[in-house]
């Protein structure tokens, strides 16, 4: 379990990592070719596209992040008004729920890229499509992965019946 | 097992706090494997939405938003707002509606508005002697105000939702906006004569030296707003725009955030956001492809058109309905969901789509401030501290205001319509 939750936390900070360059590039790519639109009347052929992507990679990233934090969009009216312990029994169910919903949406996502490594083509500056699309699949995992260990934190906590302060 | 277990099972986990996307998701897998089609089928669509381009503009304008949120712009702004209506009688009132309309406008009605605005704003009601229940109404109401303004994040959620173009949206939110902000404040004046609240005179000086220190940040709106309106950049690149200036402004103007100890954390709350937003959209796009493959919207309007034959009978049913989604539901996933399927049944009454955009944005504010999952009621109270029900009590006569509010910009499409109509805005 220590190990589940270390490594755990690298791959928050990995994540985070990324967020900040994939979000930094968005900035800065967008930026600029607005600049180099209206004011020079020009743009960089690839930057829309490579913005575009960016958009999915960070969106993902950050929906892995939200796992953390327990940020997803959720109805919480309910489980607001539950005892620490019986909030732990359901979050027991809700996780098991989350981890197989992302696995099976982590397949979907795997059996996509496949298909298109199979029609081939190139989004632009010599990426390949797939590759482009890896995110799809890889933050579904990721968000499982998040979920599985929240799962076991949760079932600990049950067993244990100690209050976590929060 | 049969469909309906499976439903009441989602449902329960919904209520259970499960992640809205995941049930999402499940239902779209399910329904199409239900189909014999393969669930990558929801992928195909999942990766549609996400590579649309005006997706873009939802990361630049939150990140903008946060950065806003966390430097010193809503001190400044406060002051400069209080320089200008410190005068009148309830000033303090308008204050309160204006900077947090213009602030919603910028982080999308996330709930930030309360925390950094009204964190501010609150002590200061209290200090210049407004009712402690006036004063916590009033904040907990004014952070979803701004939602109608550009470029609000629900705003373009809309637009990628239903097709209609971001820019004709938001023309479209400016009037009723201002009519919301102006309803409230009148009932804030009131209220301010009332109970005979001192007022601050006026200076050119306080006005001047507000103005000098807000120099940077005053401009934003106008450029934003101008720039669209008259066709000099879309809503994405302004989106662009905003970001790298708003960044550049707190960062190396004021100095109010670090780059290397701040900003990554700020990007990182605000992608958070974000990414919580983008699986939504994202899973939800298979499942109304569904919904509407299988004319369910169709399905649904030969069903009302049984029991509503006007187009004025279909708008209070619409109110009443959309608000019931506004207790049940946050304004993203409703957005989502039960957009793609109204569209059809109001445009089959002859209901115009962006008019029904600004109906459907107003009912969903309100649905910010209704028991049972009002976010904003649950921010009030963690944030000031007081029992939700409190805060219910005190927010209750602004929600009777806003929905006479809400009869008007429902009855009167002429409000939505006008401005984009005369700027000729496609």
């Amino acid at each position: 379990m220590t190990l589940l939750r270390s490594l755990d936390r690298l791959l928050y900070k990995i994540e985070f990592g990324f967020l900040v360059a994939f979000l930094s590039s968005m900035i800065l790519l967008a930026f600029m070719q607005v600049v180099l639109r209206n004011v020079f009347g020009t743009g960089i052929v690839w930057a829309d596209t490579i913005v575009r992507h960016l958009v999915l990679w960070s969106g993902f990233i950050g929906a892995a992040l939200a796992t953390g934090k327990e940020k997803h969009i959720s109805i919480d009216a309910l489980t607001k008004y539950l005892s620490a312990r019986t909030r732990h029994i359901v979050m027991v169910f809700t996780c098991t729920f989350a981890v197989i919903t992302c696995y099976y949406l982590g397949r979907a996502g795997w059996t996509f890229v496949l298909e298109q490594q199979l029609n081939g083509g190139e989004l632009v500056l010599g990426i390949q499509t797939w590759v482009a699309l890896l995110i799809i699949p890889a933050g579904y995992f990721l968000i499982a992965f998040h979920f599985l260990i929240k799962l076991i934190e949760n079932a600990i906590s049950t067993f244990d019946g100690k209050q976590e302060a929060k | 097992m049969s469909p309906i277990l499976i439903g009441i099972g989602l449902a329960l986990l919904a209520l259970l706090g499960a992640p809205l996307f995941a049930i999402i998701g499940a239902i779209s897998m399910l329904s199409f494997a239900g189909e014999g089609i393969d669930i990558s089928a929801v992928i195909v669509e999942l990766y549609r939405i996400g590579s649309n381009p005006t997706l873009v503009a939802i990361p630049l304008f939150t990140f903008a938003g946060y950065v806003l949120a966390e430097s010193g712009a809503p001190t400044r702004m406060v002051n400069l707002a209080r320089a200008f209506f410190g005068t009148i009688p309830g000033g303090l009132s308008v204050v309160v509606l204006v900077t947090c309309a213009l602030f919603t406008a910028f982080t999308g009605a996330s709930g930030v508005t309360i925390v950094a605005l009204g964190g501010l704003l609150y002590p200061i009601l209290l200090k210049e002697q407004y009712p402690e229940r006036f004063s916590l109404g009033l904040i907990t109401t004014s952070g979803s105000l701004g939602l109608l303004f550009p470029p609000s994040l629900p705003l373009i959620l809309y637009a990628i939702t239903s097709g209609i173009s971001i820019d004709k949206l938001f023309a479209a939110g400016i009037i009723p906006g201002i009519l919301l902000v102006l309803i409230l404040a009148a009932y804030g004046i009131r209220q301010g004569k009332k109970l005979n609240i001192p007022k601050t005179p006026f200076s050119w000086m306080n006005v001047i030296s507000a103005l000098k220190a807000a120099a940077w940040e005053v401009p934003l709106p106008f450029v934003i707003v101008g720039g669209i309106y008259t066709g000099t950049f879309t809503a994405t690149e302004a989106a662009a725009v905003t970001a790298f200036y708003v960044l550049v402004v707190e960062v190396f103007i004021y100095r109010d955030l670090n780059l290397f100890k701040d900003i990554p954390r700020v990007m990182k709350e605000s992608m958070i956001l974000v990414g919580a937003i983008i699986m939504i959209i994202c899973t939800a796009m298979g499942l109304t492809n569904y919904l509407v493959d299988q004319e369910v919207p169709m399905k649904l309007f030969e069903f009302t058109k049984t029991f509503i034959s006007s187009p004025v009978m279909f708008l209070v049913v619409l109110n009443i309905f959309l608000i019931i989604v506004g207790m049940m539901m946050d304004i993203f996933s409703a957005i989502i969901v039960v957009v793609p399927l109204i569209i059809p049944i109001a445009a089959a009454y002859e209901i115009n789509p962006v008019h029904l955009g600004i109906i459907f944005l107003t009912n969903l504010e309100i649905g910010y401030l209704t028991p049972p999952v009002g976010l904003n009621l649950f921010i009030s109270s963690i944030r000031f501290e007081k029992p939700v029900f409190t805060v219910v009590r005190a927010t209750l006569p602004y929600i009777l205001i806003l929905l006479v509010a809400l009869m008007v910009i429902t009855y009167v499409p002429e409000l939505s319509l006008w401005l984009g109509d005369t700027l000729n805005i496609k």
